[in-house]
């Protein structure tokens, strides 16, 4: 604080100024001279007395009247509610001992008041964020499953084509007239046959409880030995799904002849009424397994393909934001600009414009791209485009603010042209820097890049946020790294050549 | 002063002719009220006075890096002031100007630097690529020769020390096959050894090319030993105008009466780290 005023000599009145300040904070201080430490207490306490209400008005928003708010948020959360009463009460007293110090001769208050000041906005902001540490510690094995995955999800960045060996039997539903006859087993061809290739399907009454159809028997041969054999099951109408049988999906293992017999209670389907009358079902074994070497597995390539594309997305930004930027900054730049109340117009109006735009994010430019031209990469680089011509017009702007006129007015005594002077002395100095925040700003383009997509504007964000909305934490992990490798890579590269330039 | 009624030809002849020049910057600051003088051909004038007395607004007057509010400035009778842009750049051609500072483009090379020179000599179109004939490149590496510094012409032009510099900026001037050098405070950069050499420099190309030099400076010293003839500003006006033998026979009190305490000599011989005031 201050000390102009201890210089003054003027009447003090420590009783007076600690009365005053009981009753409106501040104003014994203001009393001493000391004016701004007044209005910042009662500013500060104002606001603290306003900020405690709201919150106390959310803990107990039902109560009618002030007292019944304060007592149901006592019983929710007393020890908040003491914590900040007796801080108030600290404050309001402290400020009063400090009115009267301020007020004896030749002495000065203490910063003390204005600490707990600020413990108490904490403690009130610590329970306006919703800080919870004890959430925070107990559910942090929450955290694992995810975070595991994404640190280490290279087992889903490989797969295996898949071989699918099948074999089926018609089945005759609910009748028993005119029965399907099995086909004849080939040599070397999986086969299954039903016995008998009849039965009545498993039925639901009316409390939800299955009521056993009956059990066929399913032989199969000539299947891969060994192997696990998913048993499937194919209404009438065509769709399929894998029957269970004490609460297990139905699947045997091939013995070493590759053949199987299995005991089948027909599943339970719901049949519509248009499907009445004999009806035919299929019961189908399958294997599975997998051939040939290890491939790239779809979230692999598709994160590489949408990594290239992001990179490109930064890069037609940066692009278009240059070819735009260029004339826009030598708009914007003061030196140019200070000719005729016009150009400075011209000035005031380009840097204002480009204040607004760089003020809103990309992600929020990236929103309303969305909306005009559709979802996917162009909007992406259209949003980036416009913060783009913004941020470099206004680095570039500056670079030609900061030149020396040294060299043109040395170019133009040589009796060179405007053309002339401009290649010769102005080029020369903003080579540099324009290369310099060009290539900063291609940097910034991808990174923002991989987060555009989120809103819908193309690249790998749009597939990160698409897998982390599908849990596939994997998938996610994979984009992930990606991400952080292309970002740090180009960190890196960028520092190398702007270092090589300035 | 009178006008010569001598031939151009020779030496002493009037080359420039100053009338009633004058100049008032927008913000209202009167920077030169009515100067009048003449600078004969052949002549090393220099131009003394403090900080803010007019000294730079006179010279970039000449050259018209700074348009003069009023007056005349004849060279050989046709007023530059007058002229049209494409007179002027053709005027500007005939002025080589050093600056306090080198004005130098710094991140280009040396040679890049001195070829610039050239620029009021050749065509916008062909100084679009940046190219030069090979008859300048070769008048470059004699300008760099002659000022020494043969061997730097491939460096980055802030990569030389002050002095170096500074022989770049006239090795820029002489490309212009000048008739007349403005010397803006060449030497306030530079260290008095440094500063010896530099104006000795500027007056070989004065005796031997027999190029007027018009120089502003600020050393008692340095103007008794290079100055032909001596003009003193002070508040824009000339307060002072003296042959090289009246300046030889100034006291260091006449020299503070146009400086104020300000006044200073190098002392070359006795100053080892001196420099700027």
């Amino acid at each position: 604080m201050t000390t102009v005023y201890i210089t003054e000599r003027r009447d003090k009145h420590p009783v007076l100024a600690a009365v005053l300040s009981l009753f409106l904070p501040g104003l014994g201080q203001v009393l001493a001279g000391k004016v701004r430490r007044g209005v910042l207490l009662l500013l500060s306490v104002i606001t603290l007395i306003g900020l405690i209400m709201w919150r106390i008005n959310l803990l107990a928003h039902l109560e009618p009247t002030a007292v019944d708010k304060l007592i149901k948020a006592f019983s929710r959360s007393p020890g908040y509610i003491i914590l900040i009463f007796g801080g108030l009460v600290f404050i309001w007293a402290w400020n009063v001992r400090d009115a009267w110090l301020l007020n004896m001769p030749d002495r000065r208050g203490s910063t003390i008041l204005f600490v707990v000041v600020l413990m108490l906005f904490f403690t009130v902001g610590w329970q306006i964020s919703e800080i919870n540490l004890v959430k925070m510690a107990r559910e942090l094995s929450d955290a694992w499953p995810p975070l595991s995955k994404i640190l280490w999800p290279w087992e889903a960045a490989i797969t295996y084509d898949q071989e699918l060996v099948t074999a089926n039997a018609k089945i005759l539903v609910n009748d028993d007239q005119n029965p399907p006859v099995p086909e004849l087993p080939v040599e070397g061809v999986p086969y299954i046959k039903s016995t008998p290739t009849y039965g009545k399907m498993t039925v639901r009454d009316e409390n939800n409880i299955d009521i056993a159809g009956d059990t066929i028997a399913i032989e199969g041969t000539g299947f891969r030995p060994n192997t696990i054999t998913e048993l499937w099951w194919k209404d009438s109408g065509g769709n399929q799904f894998r029957p269970r049988m004490n609460r297990e999906y139905v699947s045997v293992v091939t013995d070493a002849d590759g053949s199987f017999s299995f005991d089948l209670i027909i599943p339970f389907r719901m049949v519509p009424p248009s499907a009445a009358g004999q009806q035919i079902h299929q019961v189908e074994a399958r294997q599975t397994f997998q051939v040939g070497g290890p491939l790239a597995s779809d979230p692999l390539k598709l994160t590489i393909e949408l990594m290239i594309e992001t990179i490109f997305m930064g890069m037609m930004a940066t692009f278009f934001g240059i070819l735009i930027s260029v004339p826009i900054s030598f708009l914007a730049a003061k030196n140019l600009m200070s000719g005729s109340w016009i150009s400075k117009a011209i000035y005031y109006f380009v840097r204002g414009i480009m204040n607004i735009i760089r003020s809103i994010e990309p992600m929020i430019w990236a929103l309303i791209a969305v909306v005009w031209v559709g979802l996917g990469p162009f909007a992406g680089i259209l949003a980036l485009t416009i913060h783009t011509i913004a941020a470099l017009g206004k680095l570039y702007s500056e670079a030609i603010e900061n030149i020396d006129p040294g060299p043109i007015e040395a170019i133009q005594a040589t009796g060179a042209t405007r053309l002339q002077t401009i290649l010769f002395a102005v080029v020369p100095q903003m080579i540099p820097p324009f290369v310099s925040f060009t290539i900063y700003r291609w940097d910034i383009n991808v990174r923002m890049s991989t987060v555009i997509g989120m809103v819908g504007g193309g690249g790998i964000g749009f597939l990160l946020v698409q897998y982390i909305r599908l849990l596939d934490y994997k998938a996610a992990g994979i984009a992930v790294w990606f991400i952080a490798i292309t970002v740090s890579i180009l960190d890196y590269v960028s520092a190398e050549i702007r270092q090589r330039f300035v | 002063m009178s006008k010569t009624e001598k031939n151009s030809f020779f030496k002493g002849a009037s080359m420039l002719e100053f009338k009633n020049l004058r100049k008032v910057y927008p913000d209202g600051t009167v920077a030169l009220k009515r100067v009048s003088f003449t600078v004969e051909e052949g002549e090393f004038l220099i131009i003394i006075g403090l900080s803010g007395s007019g000294k730079s607004t006179l010279l970039r007057c000449i050259n018209r890096l700074i348009e003069p509010t009023a007056g005349e400035i004849l060279w050989d009778g046709s007023d530059i002031i007058k002229a049209q842009p494409k007179e002027l750049r053709e005027f500007r051609r005939k002025i080589g100007m050093i600056f306090q500072h080198f004005n130098l483009v710094k991140r280009s090379s040396v040679m890049t630097n001195v070829l610039s020179g050239r620029l009021g000599y050749v065509s916008p179109g062909s100084s679009l690529l940046y190219r030069f004939s090979d008859k300048d490149k070769k008048k470059a590496l004699d300008a760099l020769e002659m000022a020494g510094i043969t061997d730097q012409a491939h460096k980055r032009a802030d990569e030389l020390s002050g002095g170096q510099q500074q022989r770049v900026g006239i090795a820029r001037a002489l490309m212009q096959d000048p008739k007349l050098i403005l010397a803006d405070e060449p030497v306030a950069s530079l260290d008095p050894v440094l500063a010896h050499s530099i104006l000795g420099y500027l007056e070989k190309l004065n005796k031997q090319l027999g190029i007027t030099v018009i120089c502003s400076l600020h050393y008692l010293d340095l103007v008794q030993r290079y100055a032909t003839r001596v003009i003193g500003l002070k508040d824009g006006e000339i307060v002072y105008r003296g042959t090289a033998e009246d300046i030889r026979k100034m006291t260091d009190d006449e020299f503070k009466e146009i400086y104020g305490e300000e006044a200073i000599r190098t002392g070359a011989a006795s100053i080892t780290g001196g420099g700027e005031v």
